[in-house]
């Protein structure tokens, strides 16, 4: 039997052996990161006082006004936009922060609604970088065979130069929302011609959702 | 006999796709503008962008059709079984679909190599069918081994195959080339298949029209929540799905290497 030595040039399978062990050693191991642990921890418990109110528009509220004070909102319409960030206009960027500001909290309060009555607790982290950082959660007390048993909760975390954080995106079992948004954006916006006028389109159809 | 066609006719409907991809590609592409590197970059890190779906104009076409599908006849046929079935009839009947297509799982754990996880799914069938009242109820869930499914697309991808393009098929919902062939071949794994008697017929038929009956039911609200919220629903589901069969492959362990990095936007940090 022909070994694999044989198969491959002894020379390239020395080189790609380099190659493998020069990847291992200069890709840094995925780490917890403790503090962006807590600053989610801070952020669930405000929201597990949230999850209790028995009033959908107090639910809302408590949503909304979280959102506001932890979510990076611009930062993440910037991603929305994908590769056209680089082409809106000043003009434009004014319109659709505050459009899509509107459209993000919509989608959270609604989105986060799902867990009335339950409580989230921060179960741990994984880094990106320094600078981005994956905290998950789950629903305390799940059991297997129930809705939230097997749902894990991610939030990423987005730490700024000064070393402030605000939470960046928000997910579900590996499905997030700002990739979701990003990609019916860049959708909506390369159907129409890609460019400013592909972002006027966009601008017009979040109106059109927000404002009916 | 009538089945057979069917299936072939849909193979080569997916093989006639497999042809077509370099043309279409070719017109995905005479739209674009100006590509530097950045976008190049960009678009690599891309998690369900337009990118992964160059044949948007026929899906698009193959969405409205099951669209229409979907409103006049099966969101009003899963309705109606709502109304005429209690909750716990709907789990049983889920779970005992799901419990009759194990040997497709099986024989996919096994293709992948995962001995371990086609030990569970045996297991489960074993507990399910017989204490489980034929499937009906799921105690193996309860005694520690939780469902998983495996498809021939999931078989293909552990082997290395790309998605390839996303595919958008009528009643099939989303799924990508990769997947929609793994369908196809899916088929030939299940023992009812091979039974060529006029009950096993009857019997596939039923199944067929029951699961559609069975996975639609419980989508009804999350669907029309998608819908609502949308600005473009085809792109929304497209990266849900997109991003959830990820996942799924992965043997549902979340991969956060490959997100799209959040990216710096200079005109932000100098307000902050």
């Amino acid at each position: 039997m022909m070994s694999l030595t044989g198969i491959l040039p002894r020379r390239a399978a020395i080189a790609s052996a380099a190659a493998l062990m020069v990847l291992v050693f200069l890709s840094p191991a995925a780490r917890a990161d403790e503090a962006a642990e807590d600053f989610m921890r801070g952020i669930v418990d405000e929201a597990n006082i949230v999850f209790e109110a028995p009033d959908e528009q107090a639910r809302f509220d408590g949503i909304e006004a979280l959102v506001d004070k932890h979510v990076d909102m611009k930062r993440v319409a910037m991603f929305t936009l994908g590769q056209y960030a680089r082409q809106i206009t000043d003009a434009q960027k004014e319109e659709y922060f505050s459009l899509f500001d509107r459209y993000a909290k919509l989608v959270y309060r609604e989105s986060l609604s799902n867990y009335s009555g339950q409580r989230l607790e921060v179960t741990g982290s994984v880094d990106r970088s320094p600078r981005d950082i994956i905290v998950n959660s789950r629903v305390v007390g799940a059991k297997p065979g129930d809705r939230y048993a097997d749902l894990v909760v991610h939030w990423r975390v987005y730490r700024s130069d000064e070393g402030e954080m605000f939470i960046f995106d928000a997910g579900a079992n590996g499905v997030w929302l700002a990739i979701e948004q990003q990609s019916q954006f860049k959708s909506i916006i390369a159907n129409n011609g890609g460019g400013a006028g592909g972002i006027d389109a966009l601008i017009a159809d979040l109106k059109a959702k927000l404002d009916g | 006999m009538r089945g057979l066609a069917g299936r072939c006719g849909a193979i080569a409907l997916i093989a006639a796709m497999v042809g077509v991809q370099p043309a279409a590609a070719q017109l995905g592409n005479v739209g674009e503008t100006e590509t530097t590197t950045a976008d190049l970059e960009h678009a690599a890190s891309e998690t369900g962008g337009a990118e992964g779906d160059p044949w948007e104009g026929f899906n698009r076409k193959m969405f409205s059709a099951h669209l229409f599908i979907d409103g006049n006849f099966l969101v009003p046929g899963a309705k109606a079984y709502r109304a005429v079935t209690p909750k716990p009839a709907r789990k049983g009947l889920r779970n005992f679909l799901a419990n009759a297509a194990m040997p497709k799982t099986l024989v996919n754990d096994l293709l992948q190599g995962k001995v371990g996880r086609a030990g569970e799914t045996t297991g489960r069938f074993l507990i399910n069918s017989t204490i489980g009242f034929l499937g009906f109820a799921d105690p193996a869930a309860k005694l520690g081994v939780p469902p998983h499914t495996e498809d021939f697309g999931q078989t293909l991808a552990v082997w290395g195959a790309g998605s390839g393009p996303y595919l958008f098929l009528p009643l099939f919902g989303p799924s990508s080339l990769r997947d929609g062939f793994g369908a196809a071949v899916d088929i030939g794994f299940d023992p009812l298949f091979y039974i060529r008697t006029d009950p096993a017929a009857y019997a596939r038929y039923s199944r067929a029209g029951a699961t559609g009956l069975a996975l639609r039911e419980p989508l009804i609200e999350p669907l029309e929540d998608i819908e609502a919220k949308s600005l473009d629903y085809y792109a929304s589901l497209r990266s849900f799905w997109l991003q959830a069969r990820k996942r799924e492959i992965n043997d549902g362990v979340t991969n956060f290497e490959d997100l799209p990095d959040i990216g710096d936007y200079e005109e932000l940090d100098e307000l902050e």
